[in-house]
């Protein structure tokens, strides 16, 4: 260890960008290791105004960029990044709101690396623009800076659309519908609006005033968000259509059944979803009990089952919540879903990966509370059609883990309550949504759905994508026109 | 002194004179039965339990009253004495809720429910705090007979919960005079007394003061000598019977009072007077804030070291590493060691040769109730000159404007504070009972404090980071220093610490020292603010104006209460057997209730809340006019029974308000309806009217018979089943888990006849995200909130579904408000 003692020490402070012939791909300063353990803030601290104009620096506003091409909303990349290199940042922001409605959650939450990074033309040559925190600078940077930025809304257009679900996908699609001068009511199941950004993924990953921010901005462009409201419950979709005259609806009712392993011992005390166990930490915030008042899971050793960024956040919460974490997934560590970065911060806070292991009976004791997992070893056999190695049980090898707490993550379908009570909207076998390709447009005309409800537990950025799709196809649906453009409002708006 | 020599029971016995006849009886082993006698207190004969036959004496006189004399001969049974008792019994519970003790069900229900309902008010013992150490409830099971005949008078009192620490359901209350008898003892002049007459008899402080301003100082005997669960600790009242009993020191201010340490699980749930005497007394901070001190959730547990400007957590060989490399730097006279002045001597011992034989520099011990500001001002220029360049503080005592003149700065607490925060190494510290050792008292005496309990994660006393600190620091031979009697051999003739200007346990007024360890005692323990101690202002909350408006708010029977609310959606939408999500708060927990009625014109629905732990306590703190931050539903779906012409409804308690939608669709669309209901007693009945009106037929049935037939609902329903012409084709079971399970077993052979649960897991969401609720129902894993919550009993996995609804009972009894009721409502302080 460093025995120096800085006495009363300060951040070593970046000298100005001095525009260097070949800038290297600039890192995001993080919370340390040992100390984030102990907390739920945030992990990545993210850029100072040095770093980013120095990473937006080593942007090549290509003519035909390729990053657009991978982006599933087209943020106009080039030319935001171009804003940041002169220092302005409000401009940046108002270029990235054009395109997405939550720039500060896709800054941290989105897999850039799989998507614009991935076609950023310096990747091909060493080291890609880093897009995604240079989004989440300058979302964040209108966010301290606690300007508002103006409410650009076009006149009423005396339309009425209906949201279902306050995720993702139904925030893009509220936002543009209301943009483009419709009156739109959100009906939201639960107390608080966010969908998976509110339960799921966790306050160091993605601090939820962030998110209750972005649902303000919402509400100030007039969109009415009803929480504490299930349809299905109360009115059904065809209700919103028929009797509460609404000119149409859309379904963004996500992906919220959890899934459960189906081996013995699942209803044991001490076997929970991850839904439960984030819920219980993130929504309600079970991390500040007792003074929230929903219990947290006390538990010494937790395993997560699973391998996705559902199984990271849950392994990462256990170790926040002061119990030893593992994570089981049945693969190889190439073909874990999460995000390379995710797994990378769990492994960095001591989560232990059991891989190519999968659990095949929970070990209960006489009072059905959890003792352990029982496990096999997996090898990886030939390839399957899809090209996927298969991982077959290597038969004797099993062990027991002991335990007392096991989270299962291993998926989540959409909730059936919607189709239950609308018998017209036609699913697919995975209880998903069956919608037009191009206009997501439902079985029954004037419904619209997008978001993991269509496409099954997906992302923030693709749900946003197709809610950005449902909408245009919403607006055509109630007016037979083209939605404007950014530069049309613009325009339109503009002090005559 | 004179000895008397007398014949009880055929044994001869040999008491001092002056002794009574109890006295003598116990002195042979015998036990005579008496709830207001205590060997602390004279006699005073009030529950004439102890009655006995003595030769040649006319009528029966109480034991405990009459002097034992030479001579006498005293017979303590005969079938006469047995009827007397419980005759006297008889009369005592009948103002006294009484049905669990002459329930044909206690034994299952216990085992059902190892622990008692934290309900809001006692009315019965299944939901009183003081089940697992109740005097009388011992008496009367013990009791042959037990045949308690009399109708239960219940009086309805309000519990009182506006003190701090101390809550007092008069329902409860036997009058045996215990109380103010101690209190009168311990203080001269009582508190408390039997006030008005008759009926309206209680204990209370003269003219119905709180007891804050009654003079009551919180000494806890009353708690403690109380036989049943009237005057209640509301810290450690729902943790049982402690397993454990510890002498200790309380080393809260310099007056050192001895106490018993009171353990469960290893932890200190409460604290008692070593006996019952003035000179055993203790003040409100030993007696109630010191467990909840050591259980604070917001302890300093793992040493910190900043790096590169942040602080992060280390080992301990680190963390030492590091303050030895710093402070070696300061043996120049500049370092300044601030202590607690009412610590371990021990500690104080090491702190003491730490700071002068080792760094050569100063040490001193902030006097009990000292903060930041009582750094004395020459300490303060020393440092803002520079003479003082390093500092070890044990507590929250340097202003943090000093900070920044100190090159170096380590913190031992057991806090977090904003010097914590500022520091370069923290050392998480083990504390009061945590520790073992010795201490000083302001009087200078010396007393044993310990043994130690576990301290949280890698808190460790005191001493043992000084220790450690010094021989890396090069006092080798501080190695000999293992246990703490090591290094009480060399401490030689210490100061005692500075006295307080008044003594805590004398009054709770101006006396209390408002800081332990420089951090405010009411920002640990709010419930002390009601003392007038200050504390740190909390950030504003800021009332919402959202949710929904409660219009009107009654409580029905003890404990039930029933709400009124405007939620037009969901009175527009429910159908019978649904249920909705409640948070009372923005910081509640979302709890499901079952609709009892809705109206659509008028967008209200009302439900019943039973107010048992901490979710439901909150919503039955609000009143008509407030609003309950978030209602959802309707959930669940709805169960349809017109398919049925005959149809049997039971219901016990919310349950009874869950049945009536049914009753009132069902008996409306013309079916034969008979409704069944269950309660303890007589007393928790509800509804009856509102019910009679939908149904052909109402049943009654309460566990002490006071009300209808002695039994529970099976037995109506297996009536029912059986007769011709009330055959019902369809069954309805609503109300607790035993009830609905025994309901099941008992209608088994009947199987055919579908007997529908409404089943309450623990659920999170109610929308069917998370799977908190799962049940086996026919072998399959269904999810409650979604697919229920009806299912046919006959195929419920009852075991698994008692093991899950427990899952957090633990965990839920540190949820439990701690300052009465409406200060738990985050938006009344
Ligand atoms: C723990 C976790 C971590 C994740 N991490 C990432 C990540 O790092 N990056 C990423 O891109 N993606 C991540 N995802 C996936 C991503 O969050 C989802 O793909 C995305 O939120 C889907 O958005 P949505 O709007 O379709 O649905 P949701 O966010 O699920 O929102 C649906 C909303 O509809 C409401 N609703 C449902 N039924 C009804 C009804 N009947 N009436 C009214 N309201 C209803 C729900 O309450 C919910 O609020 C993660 C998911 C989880 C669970
Ligand atoms: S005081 Fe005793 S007898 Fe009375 S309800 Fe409580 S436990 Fe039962
Ligand atoms: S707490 Fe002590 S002083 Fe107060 S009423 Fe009870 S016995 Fe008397
Ligand atoms: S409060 Fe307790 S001690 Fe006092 S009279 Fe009533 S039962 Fe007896
Ligand atoms: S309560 Fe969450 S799924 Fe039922």
């Amino acid at each position: 260890m460093n025995s120096g003692m800085e006495p009363t020490p300060s951040r070593s402070e970046s000298k100005r960008p001095q525009r260097p012939a070949r800038v290297p791909r600039q890192p995001m300063p993080e919370q340390d290791p040992r100390r984030r353990v102990t907390n739920f803030e945030e992990v990545p601290r993210g850029y100072t105004p040095e770093l980013a104009m120095l990473e937006a620096s080593r942007c090549l506003e290509c003519k035909k960029p390729k990053c657009v091409a991978g982006c599933p909303v087209d943020i106009a990349i080039p030319q935001f990044i171009g804003l940041i290199k002169e220092g302005k940042f409000e401009e940046a922001a108002v270029k990235l709101k054009e395109q997405t409605a939550l720039p500060a959650v896709c800054g941290r939450v989105c897999p850039q690396e799989s998507q614009c990074e991935a076609e950023c033309v310096l990747a091909r040559k060493g080291e890609s623009v880093a897009i995604g925190r240079l989004e989440r600078f300058v979302a964040d940077y209108t966010l301290q800076s606690g300007k508002e930025e103006k409410a650009v809304r076009l006149p009423p257009t005396g339309k009425r659309a209906a949201v279902i679900g306050a995720g993702p996908a139904g925030i893009t699609v509220a936002g543009d519908l209301a943009r483009w001068g419709h009156e739109v009511v959100v009906f939201e199941a639960l107390h608080l609006p966010g969908g998976v950004l509110m339960y799921g993924i966790p306050e160091f990953r993605l601090p939820k005033h962030i998110v209750q921010h972005e649902i303000e901005q919402l509400r100030r462009l007039g969109v009415k968000i009803l929480t504490d409201h299930i349809i299905g419950k109360t009115q059904t979709v065809e209700d919103l259509l028929k009797t509460e005259g609404f000119d149409t609806v859309f379904v963004g009712s996500g992906a919220g059944l959890p899934m459960f392993l189906g081996i013995p011992g699942e209803n044991a005390v001490g076997v929970y979803s991850a839904n439960e166990y984030l819920t219980r930490v993130n929504l309600m915030k079970a991390y500040d009990f007792p003074r929230h008042a929903t219990s947290p899971v006390r538990a010494a050793h937790v395993i997560t089952v699973g391998g996705g960024n559902v199984a990271m956040d849950s392994a990462r919460t256990a170790v926040r919540m002061g119990a030893k974490s593992t994570v089981v997934y049945r693969r190889a560590r190439e073909q874990m879903p999460a995000r390379a970065e995710e797994i990378h911060h769990a492994e960095e806070e001591g989560v232990d990966l059991q891989l190519l292991t999968n659990p095949v009976r929970i070990v209960v004791g006489p009072d059905n509370r959890v003792r352990g997992v029982e496990c096999i070893r997996m090898e990886l056999g030939p390839p399957d059609e899809s090209g996927r190695q298969r991982p077959e049980p290597v038969e004797g090898s099993e062990f027991i883990i002991e335990a007392d707490a096991i989270v299962v993550s291993i998926g989540n379908r959409p909730n059936p309550l919607i189709p239950r009570t609308s018998p017209d909207l036609k699913t697919t076998r995975w209880g998903t949504l069956e919608a037009e390709e191009e206009s997501l447009q439902t079985t029954i005309p004037g419904v619209f759905a997008g978001g993991d409800v269509v496409s099954g537990a997906a992302t923030v950025i693709s749900a946003m994508g197709q809610g950005k799709q449902a909408a245009r196809a919403m607006h055509r649906h109630m007016t037979g026109d083209d939605p404007p453009t950014p530069e049309a409002i613009a325009e339109r708006l503009a002090p005559d | 002194m004179k000895e008397i020599t007398l014949t009880i029971d055929g044994q001869p016995v040999s008491v001092a004179s002056g002794a009574s006849v109890l006295d003598a009886a116990k002195a042979l082993g015998i036990e005579v039965p008496s709830i207001c006698s205590h060997p602390d207190l004279p006699a005073y004969g009030a529950c004439r339990m102890c009655v006995v036959e003595i030769e040649s004496v006319r009528g029966f006189p109480t034991a405990c009253t009459t002097p034992a004399a030479d001579g006498m001969v005293v017979r303590t049974e005969s079938e006469t004495l047995r009827r007397l008792r419980e005759n006297t019994l008889e009369l005592m519970m009948s103002g006294h809720p009484n049905a669990c003790l002459v329930c044909d069900y206690r034994a299952v229900c216990e085992k059902h429910k190892p622990t008692p309902s934290k309900a809001g008010t006692s009315t019965r013992c299944g939901l009183c705090g003081n089940r697992s150490e109740c005097d009388l409830r011992e008496l009367v099971l013990s009791s042959p007979g037990r045949n308690l005949g009399l109708p239960t008078i219940y009086s309805r009192k309000k519990v009182e919960r506006d003190d701090p620490f101390i809550e007092r359901d008069h329902n409860l209350c036997i009058l045996c005079g215990l109380c103010w008898r101690i209190c009168d003892k311990i203080h001269g002049q009582p508190a408390i007394s039997i006030v008005r007459r008759g009926k309206e008899a209680r204990i209370a402080a003269s003219f119905d003061r709180s007891w804050v301003d009654s003079g009551c100082t919180f000494c806890g005997a009353c708690v403690d000598i109380c036989p049943t669960g009237t005057i209640s600790d509301r810290f450690a009242k729902w943790h049982g019977h402690p397993e454990n009993k510890i002498l200790s020191t309380c080393m809260l201010c310099p007056e050192g009072c001895a106490f018993h340490e009171m353990t469960e699980n290893n932890r200190v749930v409460a604290t008692r007077m070593t006996g019952f005497k003035p000179e055993n007394r203790l003040c409100a901070l030993g007696r109630f804030a010191y467990p909840q001190l050591l259980q604070d959730r917001h302890r300093l547990d793992r040493p910190l070291l900043r790096e590169s400007g942040e602080l992060v957590p280390v080992s301990q060989e680190e963390a030492m590493e590091a303050l030895a490399a710093a402070l070696d730097g300061f043996r120049d006279g500049s370092f300044l060691l601030l202590g607690n002045d009412t610590e371990l001597r021990e500690t104080k011992h090491l702190y003491r040769s730490l700071a002068g034989d080792v760094l050569h520099g100063k040490a001193l011990f902030m006097a009990a109730g000292s903060g930041a500001e009582d750094l004395p001002e020459e300490l303060a220029d020393a440092i803002e000159s520079g003479a003082i360049r390093a500092v070890l503080s044990a507590g929250n005592f340097l202003p943090t404007g000093l900070r920044e003149h100190l090159d170096f700065l380590a913190v031992i607490d057991a806090f977090p504070s904003t010097l914590s925060a500022s520091a370069d190494v923290v050392l998480p510290a083990s504390i009061l009972a945590e520790t073992t050792g010795t201490f000083r008292d302001a009087a200078g005496d010396v007393k044993g404090v310990g043994p130690a309990l576990p301290a949280p994660e890698q808190a460790r006393p005191e001493w043992h980071w000084v220790r450690d600190l010094a021989q890396r620091l090069g006092a080798e031979d501080w190695c000999r220093f293992r246990y703490a009697p090591e290094v009480t051999r060399t401490i030689g003739d210490d100061p005692a610490p500075a006295p307080l200007r008044t003594r805590p346990r004398d009054s709770v007024k101006d006396s209390l020292p408002t800081r332990f360890r420089g951090h405010f005692l009411a920002d640990r323990v709010p419930a002390l603010r009601a003392f007038g101690l200050p504390s740190t202002p909390a950030e504003e909350t800021g009332a919402d104006k959202r949710g929904f408006p409660i219009r009107r708010k009654e409580e029905i029977a003890p404990n039930f209460h029933s709400f009124l609310v405007e939620a037009p959606e969901i009175a527009r939408y429910a159908r019978p057997g649904q249920f909705i999500m409640l948070m009372a708060s923005e910081t509640s927990e979302r709890v499901p209730f079952t609709l009892t009625d809705w109206d659509p014109e008028a967008g209200t629905i009302l439900f019943i809340i039973e107010e048992t732990g901490r979710s439901s306590r909150e919503l039955c703190a609000l009143r008509a006019g407030d609003r309950i931050a978030h209602v959802s539903g309707p959930l669940g779906a709805p169960l349809d029974l017109s398919g049925a012409g005959t149809i049997a409804l039971a219901g016990g308690c919310y349950g009874i308000g869950a049945i009536y939608p049914f009753a009132k669709a069902l008996h409306r669309a013309g079916k034969r309806v008979f409704v069944v209901l269950e309660a303890s007693s007589h007393f928790l009945m509800y509804f009856e009217d509102e019910l009679r009106e939908f149904c052909e037929e109402i049943f009654f049935t309460t566990r002490d018979g006071s009300m209808g037939r002695k039994g529970a609902v099976h037995d109506v329903l297996v009536e029912l089943l059986q007769s011709g012409d009330k055959r019902p084709d369809a069954m309805a079971a609503i109300g607790c888990t035993l009830m609905m399970q025994m309901a099941t077993e008992a209608t088994r052979p009947w199987s055919d006849v579908p007997l529908h649960v409404a089943l309450n897991p623990i659920m999170i969401d109610g929308t069917g995200m998370c799977g908190a609720c799962r049940v086996s129902v026919g072998g399959q894993t269904n999810f409650a909130c979604v697919d229920g919550p009806f299912f046919n009993g006959h195929e419920v996995d009852w075991a698994e579904l008692a093991s899950r609804r427990g899952a957090f009972v633990q965990v839920e009894v540190e949820a439990m408000p701690q300052n009465g009721t409406l200060a738990a409502h985050p938006c009344r302080h």
